[in-house]
């Protein structure tokens, strides 16, 4: 084990905090298991694909998780909003038809062929960190995610829209009662839980190779860290995200032929040892 | 629960029955006209999905090649598409409709060796042969070979016996394996490491990956910190390509004298992987190059109708019914048991040149090459630097082949 190994652990880890963030935050407000995370996050890396063969990567970081947005809105005006009132589980079936749906539709546009991004201009080689030459592109993105975990904090601690978010995460009806709009707060929510996915597909885009079974195949890694971290809290969530990237990576290292079964034994563990999840919330909200 | 599964297996069994019983005759009863029904069942979803549609392409022109001939002794072909996500369960579920259902009698496009290796075993029950152009497990064709299965793809032992062959003037002397884990990974990394003793060298490290692996960091940091000094990696599909990305961000190739790959790159792929591959070797099953009329025929057509040329899936796919065909004409009947019996040592020119059905274990005997990948033009192109005769690289049939 050396460091170099730590620093994939971390990488991975930062890929898994920013999905299962959004994720979190969706099911928090929402309280909708959305099985169309993976979806979104595949629709962001291909569309960072395009922008940057076309355009910049740089251009991509910003476009994708616009564009992301947009369609979490659509998500939330014409489906979250009116089904509000049915059980969590016909939601969570209506995203999964949805995911179908947007996974068959990319593959339509972009086709089944694996593509590959290239690491934007001076970032794909290596840098020493500490003595050990790592990838510079996935510093960056260690980078994002440490920021970007920063910026989530202060906006749901700091300001007046985040009290309202953790306000409406936690009563909806009270929030509601007191003068809290929880249309907009929802609305919101759920277009910035959309656009982290797209900002994570665009992080991924030259990190992992873009292919039809990208999203398919982290959903289920990302549905654990939220259920691990505690269904609904955002900060639990990117503890548990950066945790099993490490334990995984390194589980790939010490016990190859386990690694596979590393996500699944943690849940076991974690639902047996605390059922709320690490950050202990409880499932009431 | 007994009491369901009882009623529907009989049932099952009724109905494979009743349609085993029902194509034959129905063929026999002469009608020349009586189309010749040919089921593919390609992946068409997951890693694996770009190799199927492009193995249903091979199949698609191949037979309507025949068909603008007017068919095969008068009788058209008829292709019937199934779907599958490359798991045993689904690709069965399909042949057994494909056979019961459509009355298909012949099935290709089958895709991973562990799916081929469960059909196989189905065949004489649906009274069906299969023509399989892409699972290399030696096992298909050694000790879970049937009667019914073909192969028309080289083995694993083929292609590495090809590799072996030019293995000692490849540069570097320790040799780190990269593979998948599955059943095609480790029989590959098998007969690497003992063509690699028989050449003099010594294998230092030997890792798997599972199937659908989208981040190859600590791998690409084992094999980093180790000592080797070239590298033999059998990663395919989306997971080739992620690892021949996260390799090249790793600054992993400039630490390896040869980076020789087992279908890891291969001319689909090559857009996506740019010139961090130039330089790299690999298996090659298929010469577009190869010289003979057949072959300058096929890439022409192929590449005026799809506007790609066309690559070892599609070529396999391709040859694969190029031997059914064969096979059909050689017995001039469709009957599954009459065409079996025709392919046995059926020597037939193709477009690999003059190949042979071998009897004992029902493969292909055909040529492998080893390529580098070169420059050519804006794009990349693999130049062939070796080859080995069929007859060199399996010499006879594996003993463990009880037909």
């Amino acid at each position: 084990m050396n460091f170099a190994q730590l620093l994939n652990g971390v990488a991975f880890g930062s890929l898994l905090m920013i999905l299962s963030s959004g994720l979190a935050m969706i099911y928090g407000l929402r309280g909708v298991t959305n099985f169309a995370h993976g979806a979104l996050y595949m629709a962001g890396a291909y569309l960072a694909y395009s922008v940057s063969t076309n355009f910049s990567f740089w251009l991509a970081l910003i476009v994708a998780p616009l564009a992301l947005a947009v369609l979490g809105a659509v998500l939330e005006l014409v489906f979250f909003r009116r089904l509000e009132h049915r059980s969590h589980i016909e939601v969570g079936l209506v995203t999964f038809g949805i995911a179908l749906v947007l996974e068959r539709v990319i593959v339509l546009i972009w086709g089944e062929r694996t593509l590959a991004v290239s690491a934007p201009g001076g970032l794909g080689g290596t840098t020493s960190v500490f003595g050990v030459a790592y990838p510079t592109y996935r510093l960056l993105i260690i980078a994002v995610a440490v920021v970007l975990a920063a910026a989530l904090v202060w906006w749901l601690r700091g300001t007046r829209l985040g009290l309202h978010i953790r306000a409406a995460s936690r009563d909806g009806e009270t929030s509601a009662i007191l003068g809290i709009d929880s249309d907009r707060v929802s609305l919101v929510v759920v277009c910035v839980g959309a656009a982290l996915a797209g900002l994570a597909g665009a992080l991924a885009a030259p990190y992992v190779s873009v292919d039809p079974g990208m999203g398919v195949s982290i959903l289920i890694n990302v549905l654990i860290v939220v259920v691990i971290g505690g269904a609904g809290s955002i900060a639990g969530a990117m503890i548990a995200g950066m945790a099993l990237g490490i334990v995984q990576t390194l589980g790939a290292v010490l016990l190859p032929s386990l690694s596979v079964l590393v996500p699944y034994i943690a849940l076991v563990a974690v639902l047996l040892w605390r059922p709320a999840g690490l950050a202990g919330k409880g499932v009431a909200r | 629960m007994r009491n369901k599964v009882v009623p529907a297996l009989a049932a099952l069994v009724l109905g494979s029955t009743l349609a085993a019983c029902g194509t034959p005759g129905s063929s026999s009863s002469g009608a020349a006209a009586e189309t010749i029904k040919i089921a593919i069942i390609p992946p068409s979803s997951g890693a694996l999905a770009q190799f199927g549609s492009d193995s249903a392409k091979g199949w698609q022109y191949a037979v309507d090649e025949v068909n603008a001939k007017g068919g095969i002794d008068g009788r058209k072909v008829e292709l019937i598409k199934k779907d599958t996500d490359a798991t045993s369960a689904t690709t069965l579920r399909a042949a057994r409709e494909a056979v019961t259902q459509d009355g298909a009698a012949f099935i290709g496009g089958v895709m991973t060796s562990t799916e081929n290796g469960a059909l196989n075993q189905q065949l004489a029950g649906l009274n069906a042969l299969s023509f399989n152009s892409l699972g290399k497990d030696d096992a298909l064709t050694g000790k879970d070979c049937t009667g019914n299965a073909f192969r028309t793809v080289q083995t694993n032992l083929m292609d590495v016996n090809a590799l072996a062959a030019s293995l000692k003037t490849l540069p570097g002397d320790k040799w780190a394996i990269q593979a998948v884990d599955y059943s095609t990974g480790h029989s590959a990394a098998a007969v690497f490491t003992q063509a690699a003793k028989a050449a003099g060298k010594q294998v230092v490290l030997e890792q798997y990956a599972p199937l659908n692996t989208t981040e190859f960091g600590s791998y690409i940091s084992k094999l980093s910190s180790s000592d080797a000094d070239a590298l033999f990696a059998v990663e395919y599909g989306a997971d080739g390509v992620a690892f021949v990305n996260q390799a090249a961000q790793f600054n992993l190739p400039a630490k390896f004298e040869s980076v020789l790959g087992f279908n890891m790159v291969s001319e689909p792929l090559f857009p996506a992987l740019g010139d961090k591959i130039v330089g790299f070797y690999n298996n090659v099953g298929y010469d577009i190059a190869a010289n003979n009329a057949l072959n300058t025929a096929f890439v022409q057509g192929y590449t005026q109708k799809f506007g790609s040329k066309p690559y070892y899936v599609v070529a396999d796919a391709y040859l694969a019914a190029e031997t059914l065909f064969a096979g059909i004409r050689k017995a001039g009947s469709a009957d599954p048991a009459k065409v079996r019996d025709a392919l046995n040592n059926l020597t037939f020119d193709s477009i690999a040149g003059q190949v042979t059905m071998r009897a004992g274990d029902h493969q292909l005997v055909r040529p492998s090459y080893l390529g580098q990948v070169v420059k050519d033009g804006s794009g990349l192109a693999f130049k062939i630097i070796a080859s080995a005769d069929g007859a060199q690289t399996t010499p006879q049939a594996d003993p463990a082949c009880k037909l």
